[in-house]
């Protein structure tokens, strides 16, 4: 691909955006909750020394995060590697890491670290390493095993395959993760700025929204978006420079080392033992006072045997019931519509000069950091946060499904143009099938972000359910439910997580039997 | 390339066996000695185990039974010697490297002095001399199977184990290699096993056929080709070579309908 062809698409989508932007804002002028790009211009141009600050405060921190989630990421990865059996510990431990609600590990980051910028940093960390960390994995595997044989050919070992073939072949994965990670580390010290900060774009998020002033909330979120994209942008044009083949947009499912059915049941205690004991041992290590640091066995307590268990227990039922309410619709909704516009894209091409480019540039906005403005346009009640659900879910599907539609294998379509069969037939025979992984794929990657979605809103506007109940929680200083709650969200997630991969084994292994062998 | 009399290694295998997890026998136990300096053709229905029996000797499948030595020493401690090349069914370059870039690779993994000269002389040799910057995606079929065998061929091995080097190239293509390549190394008293489940190929290529029997691989007949090199497109009409084309096809035959095999196992 030229320069010139790798950035028209970002341009056009930018291009596109902002007419959009500008016909929404003129359509709604009266309403006064959407500013168009003229008066975000003006409003920063205002105010440069205020944004400038807190942008400035947000980039280091997203950039120190961006630097440790993704050195943790590979650092993973190459014990992953250098020791094959502790595969599943890692991506098991990875993934629990990965579904703790960032707004919930905010607080808690809060309270042990204290004021400074720590948290940011933290959970910026925190929002990377995974979607790193999965793509190198199954990047440092993605290799004919012919190549691997050539390296053993010559009686050398594992330090060669990772030299000679495996660092190479995961490359293009590696940047896959790391295109991804540039926008979730800003979310993540934008989300860590929320928890109580002192500067940055969270904080001022924070202060316009309860002033209800909408013009500033624009220009954060068109300032937050304007910087992901780039950090996307940039990564992707460094990708095209080291690397000659096209980062994979879907990705397999980390494959767990095969074993037994008790192999599998002990992996899991060791798994759940390893959680436990991390977390009890970072407490005692630290020296956390058990105040606010609560142990497993305090939570356990909580939920069992306190004098006030049976508040807390009802409390996150029926908490956990009210998030399930938001969360489950706009899940459903946005795997729909991805797929659904996927599939209208491909039948109709012609309809994806206009929306493609726009997709492109959404994907790399993060969300969240939209969220106040959806609920300012859609109200606190249920649409405005089924819809943050939804389009959380949304982009990564489209994208993921419309890559998935061209995987069809061109034979097949050839010998159904032979029988003279529509596209429609095609569709549905071919196309579909073939894009099942990649649908499923975005599916699972997708649980934690709408989790982080749903509770994100929940905490910033609606007042109800888990992210509400995590806020009110720390606020409270009633760290028992807090911790309580935290331990729901992610076991919550891990589960959904588990379900969604259980599932998309299945789908693989009848239509991509080829994603799961080793 | 000047002859070189050290490089002449034996390849014994002694009640070799092969049973894949799942209780799959791929191989049944068997004994065979392919001398020194020959090139020895297997040939068998495809899924028969030949390729297996390939990877035994190479020593990239470990043997449930039976052992594989290559002049005296095990596979492993060959392979560490840099004395073995394998060239795969798929040409398996990298493709992130360009030609000179795959060939020189395999000294490198050979723990080889880098030799631009014997680099870019075998790559000329197999006929791809305006292609040394060339990228793999870039190539034909036939044009990366003949990169496959220059990288095959350039850590100047003692054993060359070939795994239907051919198998994806058309017709004229295979049979321009089958003439140009086996000069390469058959000089050089490389000892060369070649898989394939064509018996032209096998009786252009080889000095002695060995077939084997659907799955798992027994030897079924032994076939000596003892006919003259250079071996060109005149064969077709030698009656010795119609001979051997014949016996290897009996032999196939009789392999498939489950007979007992003809010769030693």
């Amino acid at each position: 691909m030229t320069r010139q062809a790798a950035f028209a698409p970002a341009l056009a989508g930018s291009a596109f955006l902002l007419a959009g932007w500008s016909l929404l804002a003129a359509a709604t002028a009266d309403s006064q909750l959407i500013a168009g790009p003229v008066e975000v211009i003006a409003w920063i141009a205002d105010n440069p020394g205020l944004i400038g600050r807190a942008l400035a405060v947000t980039l280091r921190n997203a950039a120190a995060g961006f630097a440790l989630g993704n050195l943790a990421a590979i650092l993973l990865a190459a014990v992953a590697l250098a020791w094959p059996r502790s595969l599943n510990l890692i991506s098991g431990l990875a993934l629990v890491v990965f579904c703790l609600p960032l707004i919930a590990t905010g607080p808690v980051l809060r309270v042990l670290m204290g004021p400074g910028e720590g948290p940011q940093i933290a959970l910026a960390a925190l929002a990377v390493y995974y979607t790193t960390l999965i793509p190198l994995l199954t990047g440092l595997r993605a290799m004919p095993a012919a190549w691997l044989d050539l390296v053993h050919s010559y009686g050398r070992g594992r330090l060669a395959e990772l030299v000679h073939v495996r660092a190479r072949a995961a490359l293009p994965y590696l940047f896959a993760g790391l295109q991804i990670a540039a926008p979730a580390a800003f979310l993540g010290a934008m989300v860590g700025e929320f928890t109580g900060a002192e500067r940055g774009m969270g904080v001022l998020t924070i202060r316009f929204m309860r002033a209800m002033d909408a013009t500033a909330l624009w220009a954060i979120a068109a300032l937050a978006a304007a910087v992901s994209m780039a950090a996307y942008a940039a990564i992707g044009a460094l990708a095209r420079h080291l690397s000659h083949d096209r980062p994979p947009v879907i990705l397999a499912p980390p494959r767990p080392v095969a074993g037994s059915r008790a192999g599998k049941a002990l992996d899991g205690a060791v798994l759940i033992l390893a959680v436990l004991a991390g977390w009890w041992g970072a407490m005692e290590l630290l020296g956390l006072d058990p105040f606010f640091a609560k142990r497993p066995w305090d939570v356990v307590a909580a939920l069992a045997w306190a004098p006030d268990a049976a508040a807390t227990r009802a409390a996150l039922i029926r908490a956990t019931g009210e998030t399930a309410l938001f969360l489950l619709p706009g899940y459903l909704a946005g795997l729909a519509l991805g797929a659904g516009l996927a599939t209208l894209l491909t039948l109709r091409p012609g309809l994806a000069l206009p929306i493609m480019p726009v997709a492109v540039a959404l994907r790399s906005i993060p969300i969240v950091t939209t969220a106040p403005l959806i609920v300012l346009f859609l109200g606190r009640g249920a649409t405005g946060t089924i819809t943050l659900v939804a389009v959380m879910v949304f982009f990564p599907t489209l994208v993921a499904c419309l890559h998935g539609l061209r995987q069809a294998p061109g034979q097949i379509l050839d010998l159904f143009r032979t029988y003279a069969a529509g596209s429609l037939r095609q569709m549905i025979h071919v196309r579909i099938p073939a894009m099942l992984p990649a649908l499923f794929a975005a599916a699972r990657m997708s649980v934690p972000a709408a989790i982080l979605a749903v509770t994100v809103v929940e905490w910033l506007t609606t007042g109800r359910g888990l992210g509400s109940l995590m806020a009110l929680s720390a606020s409270t200083s009633n760290y028992n439910l807090l911790w309580s709650a935290v331990v729901v969200v992610t076991v919550i997630s891990a589960l959904c997580h588990a379900a969604v991969a259980l599932l998309e084994r299945r789908v693989l292994r009848v239509y991509a039997p080829e994603q799961l062998r080793r | 390339m000047p002859a070189d009399p050290r490089a002449r290694a034996e390849i014994t295998c002694t009640g070799l066996g092969k049973v894949f997890a799942g209780g799959i026998r791929a191989v049944a136990p068997l004994d065979l000695t392919l001398a020194a300096g020959h090139t020895t053709a297997l040939i068998g229905p495809s899924g028969c185990g030949k390729s297996t029996l390939l990877r035994l000797i190479a020593g990239l499948e470990e043997p449930t039974q039976g052992q594989v030595r290559l002049a005296g020493l095990t596979p492993a401690e060959q392979r560490r010697r840099a004395a073995i090349s394998i060239a795969f069914q798929d040409p398996s370059l990298l493709p992130w490297l360009t030609v000179r870039g795959n060939v020189a690779l395999a000294r490198k993994l050979a723990r080889q002095a880098p030799d631009p000269a014997l680099v870019d002389g075998l790559i000329g040799l197999v006929g791809l001399g305006g292609f040394a910057d060339t990228r793999p995606a870039a190539l034909s079929g036939g044009m990366r199977q003949r990169a496959a065998m220059a990288r095959a061929l350039v850590t100047e091995p003692e054993i060359l184990l070939l795994d239907e080097p051919f198998g994806a190239v058309d017709e004229l293509t295979r049979q321009q290699l089958a003439r140009d390549l086996p000069p390469l190394w058959q000089p050089r008293g490389t000892t060369a096993v070649l898989v394939t489940h064509s018996i032209h190929e096998a009786a252009m290529l080889a000095d002695r056929i060995i077939v084997l029997s659907p799955r798992p691989a027994r030897i079924v007949a032994d076939i000596a080709v003892p006919l003259e090199r250079p071996r060109g497109p005149a064969l077709a009409d030698d009656p010795a070579f119609r001979q051997i084309l014949a016996d290897a096809s009996a032999a196939l035959a009789l392999g498939d309908a489950g007979s007992p095999p003809l010769a030693a196992q």
